[in-house]
């Protein structure tokens, strides 16, 4: 029932991605609840530079970055996404979150296997697990898996189908470069829950002569 | 969304933008310029100020009233929405089930995400699948956006004037006790064959004391294939419940 659950791909390329969602609750809303919620912000910057994309539903569409670290520090949250490709960096991550006891839930999204030796590894017990059964329905009308993996890493499908294969058709005729055009696709999704590192690596895997 | 033509310059930039397909090129008073299907547009802001693709700032959001209004509410993750308060299109289910309990052991809750991966879906379909789980029993989330949408919670039937309209992707959302979810999965593969649409499937569920999941082995017998990844909830929320 998310924006970052159903995420394709094999197990291989799923190892170096996960999305991590902290959220409060509207039943346990306190005074201070924003300023604990800036509080994560603020041990997420500790880890800026371990982060491959970050957002909280307020994205600037006006040009520039999409998200300012430094602005969202400063900024209420109705929620708060991070995209973590490497396990041990976001292990040290929820360490600090977790000694900070914030009270607020996190949620993260990759294999599960991943995730549960994680939270072992901290001393954490798994609470409660939002599990995929894949695609139903009219599944011809979906696109090949290539261009599934990139577009369900925005579940909000804002990034089209239709501009993958763009990017990839510039990428082919030279006009672009895959990083460029990760970034222009992970510029679509509000969350900042687009893994723009996994997508310049699908994009060049696809794209490969 | 729609497309001023004496701005356009038929450049054919936002066409790839627009997740459903809707924009196309058109000949009026002797030039080619885009314009969008207003059946087929979600208004998601896509070719607008999402992407600010347009190079002479053509594309417009009108003013949208009720119910094509919907359609923004259900397919701009950017847009608040009016029944919820909050932007997306879901409601908090499992990601602070620490804190509310919200589902508690024994219990399940199903997801089917209408429209998801990137397709979209009529109302109509919506309808279809939640009068055939009506039908089961089911009793729908009341606080998920869709159930504002129907005319009746307890036979999923949808109100008259929203049926035309068409979103990126809406959820249908319930529980269900866990011993009745097998059932709800057979019947739930019948449903699909009904629609003119994909939708994703997914269930919640409390992680086991060992660690395991509880759903797995009801819906391998129900001939689903789990994913190897999930969302979980690792249990840092402060609770406002007492475990049973």
């Amino acid at each position: 029932m998310t924006h970052s659950l159903h995420r394709r791909g094999a197990a291989e390329d799923l190892c170096d991605d996960f999305v991590v969602v902290v959220k409060y609750s509207r039943q346990a809303m306190a005074a201070d609840t924003q300023d604990r919620m800036r509080r994560i912000w603020e041990i997420f910057s500790h880890h800026e530079g371990n982060l491959e994309n970050f957002g909280n539903h307020h994205p600037n569409w006006k040009g520039g970055p999409l998200y300012s670290m430094a602005e969202l520090k400063k900024m209420d949250s109705p929620i708060i996404h991070a995209v973590f490709k490497d396990r041990e960096k976001l292990k040290a991550c929820l360490k600090e979150i977790r000694e900070n006891d914030l009270g607020l839930s996190v949620v993260v999204s990759g294999l599960y296997d991943e995730t549960a030796t994680l939270c072992g590894e901290l001393g954490i017990k798994p609470h409660t697990v939002n599990q995929s059964l894949g695609i139903h329905g009219k599944t011809e009308l979906l696109p090949e898996e290539g261009i599934l993996e990139l577009h369900t890493m925005c579940g909000h499908a804002m990034v089209s189908i239709n501009l993958i294969r763009d990017m990839i058709r510039k990428i082919n005729a030279g006009r672009v470069t895959c990083k460029d055009a990760a970034k222009k696709l992970s510029r679509m999704c509000d969350c900042g829950i687009f893994n723009p590192d996994r997508a310049e690596k699908l994009l060049s895997r696809m794209t490969a002569k | 969304m729609k497309i001023d033509k004496e701005k356009c310059i038929g450049c054919e930039e936002c066409h790839p933008y627009c997740p459903v397909e809707a924009i196309a090129t058109v000949e009026w008073e002797g030039k080619a310029v885009s314009e969008i299907d207003q059946d087929l547009c979600v208004e998601c802001e896509c070719c607008h100020d999402r992407s600010a693709v347009c190079p002479v700032d053509a594309i417009f959001m009108p003013v949208l009233e009720w119910p094509r209004s919907l359609r923004a509410h259900f397919s701009d993750p950017n847009v608040v929405h009016p029944m919820t308060k909050g932007k997306g299109r879901g409601t908090e289910e499992m990601k602070t089930n620490d804190i509310t309990g919200r589902y508690r052991r024994g219990q399940v809750g199903v997801g089917i995400e209408m429209g998801r991966p990137g397709i979209g879906t009529s109302v109509r379909d919506l309808e279809i699948v939640a009068m055939a789980l009506a039908r089961l029993g089911v009793e729908f989330e009341p606080l998920n956006p869709v159930a504002d949408l129907m005319a009746d919670l307890k036979t999923g039937k949808f109100k008259e004037e929203v049926l035309g309209e068409r979103v990126l992707s809406a959820i249908i959302e319930f529980k269900v006790e866990t011993d009745r979810l097998k059932g709800i999965l057979l019947a739930i593969k019948e449903i699909a064959k009904q629609i003119h649409t994909v939708f994703s499937l997914d269930l919640i569920s409390r992680v086991n004391p060992d660690g395991t999941i509880a759903t797995t082995g009801i819906a391998l017998e129900a001939g689903y294939s789990p994913r190897p990844n999930t969302k979980t909830n690792v249990g840092l929320g402060r609770p406002l419940f007492e475990e049973a």
